[in-house]
This record gives structure tokens, C-alpha cells and sequence, in this order.
């Protein structure tokens, strides 16, 4: 049983590490970094993605296990659609009996999960593992991926500040806070709670009042803070695929009604700007 | 220019509900969110390049949804009926039913609502030995060549590519139109192709189970949003938070 391990986040390829040592001995890793989770590490100079579509095709593995993030899942498909075996992403739990696979993953855009069973050559991406891999001594092979088809131009970074990825408390911001400037009211109370600020996918990817590597959800980062507030947040099932592992949801909204208010623990009606000015000014009081 | 759109028929997410230990899927059928942005662009490339934009779906061949898509500009649409199918098998039937009709770009939504896989793109590219570029969200040709900016969260990059080529798209990279009423009575007359199609899964849903997180759900309504937060601070605290 080989296992070969990709992602392009580190986060990523340890909890895919983990995952394919808790199946086999037999593990291959590829990453852009020299790190000693899989017994083999093929180091690749750069992130190409046809040149890792190429090379990850040709490891001849029984399972390929990537990571989540989106450069991740577009490998993992096209690795599957190249040598036409079966696909199961964003996996939570996986067993293994002989060449069966099953695995449970997310479905209905975070609302349920589903059983699923395959037979091995497969891939799969992780969305989420229990456990950190244990440090194994890798056999290092260098790797000058082909070039692709695709050129890439230009990359921008998202701007990074506190990561609401690792953040005790996270302020979420929805269209619902109502403009670019109003956003400054949330980050403020973020700023006293000494927490971090996200948003929905229409205010990182659309709108803009956010940078994008803030955006939480199905299609964005998947959070575990202690305190969710989520202001203005509609709360449709893509948004709280993200938030399901909080610890507590405070939900701030104009409208009862909205979905949010059946996913917290405690829903405040009224407008999210309102809320920011008062909890900000309430808690600096309370710190004197 | 031949331009190929992807498209599924969904259950509403929104409006689907639990009840016990069951999802309950017997909600209205709808075109795929991120699918309208697809074929919106399919038109309007058609629209500023001349063309042919042709439409193909997989499943549910749910007539009103449809009906819709051609009437947001789609020539003509396949439909293909099937058993169902996972990522592979869909994969397979999109890519054995448009390889005839030479297309110069296949775009797709990057995501379904239901099963979400994000896969069908870029297993299709590979099955017609095409380039493939994944969450697109802007998109311009000249001639042969295109450039794409796609959104990864942590970073965006800008890419350049030829010509015939596969990419999938997110809801930022365009506003879907609403048809008008003529357009939807026009509809009707444009042409719905029907082919069968059927293959054994590489992967089988054994159950499927929704997935429940309790929430207190607790409301707190006060007329003054200053009486408000006092509740939500003495709760939080209770909680030993803050
Ligand atoms: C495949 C797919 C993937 C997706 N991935 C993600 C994802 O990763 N993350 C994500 O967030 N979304 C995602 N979405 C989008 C998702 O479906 C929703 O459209 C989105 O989350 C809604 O964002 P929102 O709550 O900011 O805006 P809206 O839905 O517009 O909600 C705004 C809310 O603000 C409230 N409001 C208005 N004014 C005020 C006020 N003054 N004070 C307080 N409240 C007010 C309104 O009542 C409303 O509830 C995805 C969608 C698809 C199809």
C-alpha cells in the first residue's frame, strides 16, 4: 500500500501525512519544503501545477492524499481524471480493508456528510484529521518539475494580519455590516477582544472590503475559535460550514428570520454597526 | 468560437431541512449557483466574439431549469440521462458527449451545492487532454490566447494560456442575467437534445447523514442596544469567555 502525500500549504501536507501514516508504512511526500513526515520526500523546485499534474501522476500510488486549499483540490482532480480512477474529496475519517476504501466526507454544502466507498487506485482530498504525523527520517529526492501549459504572469498575496485560522475570538463580517467603512467598526471590536476579523465570500472575493485569505466558509477557511460573532452574516450553509467547530456563534442581525439565527447560540436582532460601537466602547470599560 | 457550458440541476441548499437523522431533499430544483455565472459568460463571449455557446448537463434534466439556461442566451442544450454518477462517471459522460463538437473553451462553476466535489472540471480537462484553469474570476481572449486571474484565498495569480482550453469560475467573475419574458418564450423553441448514458462509479455513496451542530439558540431582544450587549456580556462571561 503506497501513499503519496501533496499539498502546497504546510498545515496541509502534515495533517495528509498524518492521515497516510495512520494507513501504511509505505509513505511518499511532495512538497516545495524538506520536511520528515513520509519515509520518502520528492522536493519540488516550484509549485507548477501541470508540472505537479505530470509528476504526482507517476508516482504509481494505491492512494494520493492532498490537501484542501483550492490549488490542491484542482491537482488532485486532474490526477484522478489523468489516470481515470475515482476522486472523493474533503474527507474527514478513512478506513482501509485490503484495496477498500471508505471514507466519510462533507456533501450538501456542509449541511450532512456522506459514507462513501471505493476501490484503491484512489485520491482524496482532507479537510480535517485528528493528530499531528509523527517526524520520520525522509529519503530526500530533488525534483525539477516540466513546465506547463499555463503560464503564470503575476501572484499577489492576500495581506495577512492575525489569521482568524488560528484566532481565540473571530468577528465576521457579512454584507449585512453595509459598506467598506463600516468594516473599521469590526475591526476595532476584534482589535479590543484581541481577536481577529474574517468575512463571507461576498465581502473578501466580491466586494473587497475584506482581503481574500480571510474569507471562511466551505469555499474558504474552515475556523475553530472559541467566540464566532458573525454580524450581518446571513448564515447560508456555505458560511457555516466554516463556523461549525466553535466553540460559541453570537449571531448580530437585522432579521430574525435569517438562517443564522437557527445556527447560534445567542442572536442579537439589530444592526451590526450599532453593536460594534456599543460592545467596543462596553468592553474597554470593563479592561478600565 | 465553440464554447461548451457545464451545468447541474441542484436541490435548493437553502431551503432543505433536517428532520431526525434524514435530510430532507424534497425541495425545488434550481440551476446550480455558480453554473448561471458559467454560462453567463459563455454568452456574453459569444455575444463579443460570435460562436456558438451550447450548453450540456448531466442528470436531473429538470425541464423549468433548463429552459432557463437557454433562455440566458444558450443555443442549444444536451441533455444526458443516466443513473447516478460520481465524479468519474460524470466526468466521463460530459467529456464522451462534447468531444465531437471540437469546443475552443468549456467553462463550468467551480462548485456544486450538493455534492460539492469541485471535481468535474478538471477530471474533464483530462479526459479531452485540455489546460485547465480553476477559479476563474476574470477572464479575457485575444485570439488565442487568454488571461485568467483566479482567486486562491491566501494569494491570487494572473495566468496566460491558448486555446482550446477548460476553466471553471466562481460567482465573482460576473452578474448572471435575468431573462425576460420574451426570452423565456423564445426558449422553447431553441433545440433540447436528449442522450442516455450509463457506467459503473468508481465511488458509491453508502449513506448519507446530515450534520448537526446544537445551538442554544438564545435571543436576546431588547429595545436598546445597550441593554442588549449588557445581556450578551453577562452570558458570555457565564460561559467563561471574555
Ligand atoms: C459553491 C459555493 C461556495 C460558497 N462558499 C462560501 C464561503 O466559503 N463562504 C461564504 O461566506 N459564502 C460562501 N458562498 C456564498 C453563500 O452562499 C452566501 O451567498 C454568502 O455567505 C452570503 O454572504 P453574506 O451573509 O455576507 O451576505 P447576505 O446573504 O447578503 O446577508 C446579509 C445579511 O445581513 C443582514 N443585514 C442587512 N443589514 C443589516 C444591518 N444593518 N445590521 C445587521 N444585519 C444586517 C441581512 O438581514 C442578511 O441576513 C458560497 C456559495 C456557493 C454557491
Amino acid at each position: 500500500m503506497k501513499v503519496v502525500v501533496f499539498s502546497e500549504a504546510l498545515q496541509f501536507f502534515k495533517m495528509a501525512s498524518a492521515l497516510a501514516q495512520s494507513l501504511t508504512e509505505d509513505t511518499v511526500g511532495v512538497f516545495t519544503q524538506k520536511v520528515n513526515f513520509t519515509r520518502k520526500l520528492y522536493l519540488v523546485d516550484k509549485v507548477d501545477e501541470d508540472g505537479l499534474v505530470d509528476f504526482l501522476s507517476s508516482t504509481n500510488f494505491d492512494l494520493l492524499v492532498t490537501g484542501n486549499v483550492r490549488r490542491d483540490r484542482a491537482i488532485a482532480s486532474r490526477v484522478a481524471g489523468r489516470l481515470k480512477v475515482g476522486y472523493v474529496p474533503d474527507v474527514t475519517s478513512i478506513k482501509l480493508e485490503g484495496n477498500k476504501v471508505s471514507a466519510t466526507r462533507l456533501a450538501y454544502s456542509g449541511i450532512a456528510t456522506a459514507e462513501v466507498e471505493s476501490s484503491t487506485p484512489l485520491v482524496i482530498t482532507v479537510s480535517s484529521f485528528p493528530g499531528e504525523p509523527k517526524e520520520v527520517e525522509a529519503e530526500v529526492v530533488r525534483v525539477e518539475l516540466k513546465e506547463g501549459k499555463v503560464r503564470v504572469l503575476e501572484v499577489k498575496r492576500s495581506s495577512g494580519g492575525l489569521s482568524p485560522a488560528t484566532a481565540q475570538i473571530v468577528v465576521g463580517v457579512g454584507r449585512g455590516i453595509g459598506s467598506k467603512e463600516n468594516v473599521s467598526y469590526a475591526q476595532e471590536l476584534a482589535s479590543v477582544l484581541g481577536g481577529a476579523v474574517a468575512g463571507t465570500r461576498p465581502v473578501c472575493a466580491e466586494l473587497g472590503w475584506l482581503p481574500e485569505d480571510v474569507q471562511v466558509g466551505l469555499s474558504g477557511l474552515r475556523i475553530r475559535p472559541r467566540l464566532y460573532l458573525a454580524l450581518g452574516v446571513s448564515g447560508q450553509p456555505q458560511h457555516i460550514a466554516g463556523i461549525r467547530d466553535s466553540k460559541v456563534v453570537v449571531a448580530v442581525n437585522k432579521d430574525e428570520n435569517a438562517p443564522i439565527a437557527e445556527n447560534a447560540d445567542y442572536f442579537v436582532a439589530g444592526d451590526a454597526v450599532e453593536f460594534c460601537k456599543v460592545f467596543t466602547e462596553k468592553i474597554l470599560k470593563l479592561k478600565g | 468560437m465553440n464554447i461548451v457550458v457545464g451545468f447541474k440541476v441542484v436541490p435548493d441548499e437553502s431551503l432543505i431541512r433536517v428532520s431526525e437523522h434524514k435530510l430532507l431533499l424534497d425541495v425545488p430544483l434550481k440551476l446550480n449557483t455558480y453554473d448561471k455565472n458559467a454560462i453567463e459568460e459563455a454568452v456574453s463571449l459569444k455575444e463579443r466574439n460570435g460562436g456558438r455557446a451550447m450548453g450540456i448537463t448531466v442528470g436531473a434534466g429538470d425541464r423549468k431549469a433548463i429552459r432557463e439556461a437557454l433562455a440566458m442566451g444558450l443555443d442549444e442544450v444536451i441533455v444526458v440521462k443516466s443513473n447516478d454518477l460520481d465524479v468519474y462517471g460524470t466526468s466521463m459522460a460530459i467529456s464522451e458527449n462534447v468531444r465531437g463538437l471540437s469546443p475552443d473553451l468549456i467553462i463550468f462553476g467551480e462548485q456544486t451545492v450538493d455534492s460539492g466535489t469541485t471535481g468535474v472540471p478538471g477530471y474533464v480537462a483530462e479526459l479531452l487532454g485540455m489546460p485547465f484553469v480553476s477559479n476563474v474570476r476574470s477572464f479575457s481572449l485575444e485570439g488565442k490566447k487568454f488571461v485568467a486571474e483566479r482567486g486562491m484565498v491566501s494569494y491570487s495569480e494572473k495566468v496566460e494560456g491558448e486555446l482550446p482550453a477548460v476553466i471553471s469560475v466562481g460567482g465573482e467573475i460576473n452578474t448572471p442575467r435575468i431573462p425576460s419574458v420574451k426570452q423565456i418564450m423564445e426558449s422553447s423553441k431553441k433545440p433540447v437534445k436528449e442522450v442516455n448514458f450509463s457506467l459503473e462509479t468508481k465511488v458509491k455513496i453508502k449513506d448519507v447523514k446530515p450534520l448537526v451542530v446544537k445551538r442554544k439558540r438564545v435571543v436576546i431582544k431588547e429595545g436598546d442596544m445597550g441593554k442588549a450587549v449588557d445581556k450578551l456580556i453577562e452570558l458570555l462571561r457565564s460561559e467563561g469567555l471574555l
